[in-house]
């Protein structure tokens, strides 16, 4: 299998193929530990828990953000995910079935190869106050139920690994969007029986949950199945509701 | 060398999983100005894979409402086959039950039983359902929850440094010196205290559950500046990884009632253990499965089935989602319609860097917590469930003991200047000199070896290959050699650098497991196949020396529970 990867040494961009040997279960992430330690050790990329759970690996694959370590080579081209198109996608290197092309994560900078810089996607994270405020702290445990905890759930399961904010066309345009993730986590603060913050006012802007236009790009990328678009339309009605 | 090469904090925290977050947290709430360095971002440290739970005794189940952390200690002595120091594990277990409710009032999302209550789930060596759970996500779950409360008391980081040397001076810790991995450049740390965090050496197999980034560093760290390291032999398999990527499968998965079935469709733990069939410890399990292997009931002589079909597409997606997602994207099987083909693994260091039940080492000012410290709670097996306990419990404790204690030492910047001269010159080694040993075969290699002589079942001759072989790697690594000649981002330094831990860690626990002529817990001898307490019911200590490294044994602190057979 041939892929193809975009390379950025810090002054100039360009693309290199390389010949990867099919294996038995090989992921995209495989792949590249292969070029890396036996064709060109210059190739840069984040990795960590090869299963998943990490985030480390998220990135553009044949123009789909996703988890190098999740995703099977032999797979790429048959589980095309059908993502709405945005103005990221057009550039680069154009798709082709020759090849898996990958690329580092659209919207945020690249710094080296397939490794961007993340510190914006952190900000945003850090903004939206991401930590408990409870309003009192029981002797034992917080009692919930298990119903509101796989509501829960389908928030916390986020990885932080940015897919939805390299797929989200709205952070493609509005470099000062919250994104999909903050607002995800926002969200699941929010509907926390446990939290006495008033978590929807701090995103009730223009780059808060306005700003979304419901590509849903976020949903189909998640690698987790984390809805942040429901999140964010949720948070969008009861806002209304409470101007009603 | 100019002056802002050198930063300072009080207190240096290298790793950012769950033991050091929760130690930098404590520190940081005494008032001491800590900074959290790691060689990735904290939030892709390897406590995140923690699948299972945590065990306290809560209580909160029917069947264990008279749970008491005497219990849990007995269930861990037992466990530890009688190597873990009591005192020890009676810390750990009487604190657990605060840790796991503190971690759910700073947010963490468990999993609930009907009334309400944090859910516990059976797990294996434990006597009634103690471990705590977030799903089948707890370690993620727990790690999102510190991280965000380090966002809440704005904690410094320093991401992406990996740690090259521990400078001390008359055996005080005066810093570290790290490599800056996205700009290319060593630089320095002036701290009053180092808190190593940095998780266990399970990279050092080829089959193990462990992020790729587990290579022992902070141990090595340790070692070279003078601190034994205690019970490296120990190594625990985990029965049910995923054949082919040896992804972890949760043990919670048995907890559940999942079925280990060989290719004749046995369920075949009812000869090795017929009280706790699949909830036997860790260490007995592996061992059944790899002996089915050796006589021929395995599929393809290398892995059995884990069933759970039984219990229903409802209860997997509940309790299980995470282990159903695994199976489907790495093996295409899905758990509800189909048995997960596992096989034994590499999982966890009990041994690890030689600490008191405060984390403080030999060296004043160095403290270690976590996977990479050796308390002993574990002994010999670790139990399901404890790791993250130990985590958070011995995190905590040194944490606030740094924090209490912390006091302004004289430091020296010299000693610094110093060690980041010889730490350049050995970059420019890597990066510059001509060698002709790929760094990726040597690391190929050295994990092949460590499998086949250090595995599941091991013996003298075939450990002393093993050890020679591994010599031979440790000098070969002289001559390694990297193409790659860019400061930044050099994915192939850090690996090399990686490797260098990775040698000199297999070298200590090849010493241990061939001193030690006994069964004990995890490592099993098929030449001395009788746990024998006489002789060895003893702690390993491996130093370095000049001449290399020097082994002596040190008594086990007993207390309460007799040592006894240990049958399940």
């Amino acid at each position: 299998m041939e892929f193809k990867i975009y390379r950025y040494d810090g002054e100039e961009e360009s693309y290199d193929t390389y010949k990867v040997p099919p294996e038995e279960g090989q992921t995209v992430l495989d792949a590249l530990f292969h070029i890396q330690e036996n064709i060109d050790d210059s190739l840069s990329f984040r990795y960590s828990c090869r299963g998943a759970v990490c985030g480390s690996c998220a990135m553009l694959i044949d123009k789909v953000p996703r988890l190098a370590c999740r995703t099977q080579t032999k797979r790429v081209k048959e589980q095309k995910r059908e993502i709405e198109h945005y103005k990221a996608l057009d550039e680069g290197e154009e798709l082709s079935e020759d090849h898996i092309l990958v690329e580092p994560l659209p919207h945020l900078e690249v710094k080296k190869d397939l490794i961007v810089d993340m510190e914006k996607f952190y900000e945003n994270y850090e903004r939206i106050e991401p930590y408990l405020k409870p309003d009192e702290k029981p002797e034992k445990e917080h009692l919930m139920d298990q119903e509101k905890v796989s509501e829960l759930e389908d928030y916390t399961n986020c990885i932080l690994c940015a897919a939805c904010f390299g797929g989200c066309p709205v952070n493609g345009e509005n470099e000062k969007y919250l994104g999909p993730a903050a607002l995800a986590k926002l969200y699941r603060f929010h509907i926390d029986p446990r939290d006495d913050d008033d978590r929807l006012t701090l995103a009730d802007h223009e780059d808060g949950w306005w700003a979304c236009d419901f590509y849903t790009n976020c949903r189909k990328v998640c690698p987790k199945d984390v809805p942040p678009n429901f999140g964010i339309g949720k948070a969008r009605q009861e806002l209304e509701e409470e101007d009603d | 060398m100019e002056e802002e090469e050198i930063y300072e904090h009080e207190v240096i925290v290298v790793g950012g999983g769950l033991s050091g977050l929760r130690a930098a947290l404590a520190a940081g709430k005494k008032g001491a100005d800590v900074a959290v360095l790691s060689k990735v971002h904290p939030l892709r440290s390897h406590s995140v894979a923690a699948q299972g739970g945590i065990n306290a005794s809560l209580g909160n189940v029917l069947e264990a409402e008279n749970d008491s952390w005497e219990d849990h200690a007995f269930d861990t002595v037992k466990g530890s086959d009688y190597l873990a120091d009591q005192n020890a594990v009676e810390v750990m277990c009487k604190e657990a039950p605060d840790v796991v409710l503190e971690l759910e009032h700073m947010g963490t999302v468990f999993s609930r039983l009907e009334d309400g209550k944090i859910a516990q789930r059976p797990f294996g060596g434990a006597g009634v359902p103690r471990t705590c759970y977030a799903a089948d996500r707890t370690g993620h779950n727990l790690l999102n929850t510190l991280f965000e409360q380090t966002v809440a008391e704005s904690l410094d980081f320093y991401n992406e440094y990996f740690v090259t040397s521990l400078v001390t001076r008359n055996q005080e810790i005066q810093g570290l010196i790290a490599w800056d991995i996205e700009n290319g450049k060593l630089v320095g740390f002036s701290s009053d205290v180092v808190v190593l965090a940095t998780g266990g050496y399970g990279r050092i197999y080829n089959r193990s559950t462990n992020a790729l980034i587990n290579t022992g560093d902070g141990a090595l760290l340790a070692y070279e500046a003078g601190v034994p390291l205690e019970d490296m032999e120990f190594i625990q398999f985990h029965p049910t990884t995923l054949y082919g990527s040896n992804i972890l499968i949760t043990e919670g998965a048995r907890g559940e009632g999942g079925h280990l079935k060989n290719k004749e469709g046995e369920r075949f733990m009812k000869d090795y253990a017929p009280e706790a069939m699949e909830l036997a410890p860790r260490d007995i399990v592996a061992r059944a499965i790899i002996t089915e292997a050796e006589e021929g009931r395995a599929f393809e002589d290398e892995y059995i089935h884990l069933d759970l079909r039984h219990l229903g597409k409802e209860k997997i997606d509940e309790r299980l989602p995470g282990i159903r997602q695994i199976a489907r994207d790495f093996a295409g099987v899905d758990p509800v319609e189909e048995p997960i083909p596992v096989q034994p693994g590499q999982h966890y260091s009990m041994g690890g860097i030689d600490v008191d039940i405060d984390g403080k080492t030999e060296i004043d000012g160095l403290y270690a917590v976590g996977e990479c410290a050796c308390v002993s709670v574990h002994g010999a097996n670790r139990l399901g469930g404890n790791s993250l306990l130990e985590t958070v419990v011995f995190g905590r404790r040194a944490g606030k003991e740094i924090g209490e204690t912390l006091k302004k030492k004289e430091k020296d910047k010299e000693e610094i200047k110093k060690a980041l001269e010889i730490d350049k010159e050995e970059i420019n080694r890597l990066l510059h000199e001509e060698g002709d040993v790929l760094y990726s075969e040597l690391m190929d290699e050295l994990r092949e070896v460590m499998f086949e002589h250090f595995g599941v079942y091991r013996e003298e001759e075939s450990m002393k290959k093993g050890l020679s072989k591994i010599k031979e790697l440790k000098e070969k690594y002289d001559s390694v050699h990297i193409d790659n000649q860019n400061e930044n981002f050099n994915t192939a330094l850090i690996r090399t650098l990686e490797l260098k831990s990775m040698v000199n860690i297999a070298e200590v626990v090849a010493m241990g497991s061939i001193e030690r002529k006994e069964s004990r817990g995890s490592h099993f001898r098929r030449d001395y196949t009788e746990r024998r307490d006489e002789e060895y019911l003893y702690h390993t200590k491996v130093e370095k020396t000049e001449g290399g490294p020097k082994l002596r044994y040190e008594d086990v602190t007993l207390g309460q529970f007799k040592v006894k057979e240990r049958e399940y």
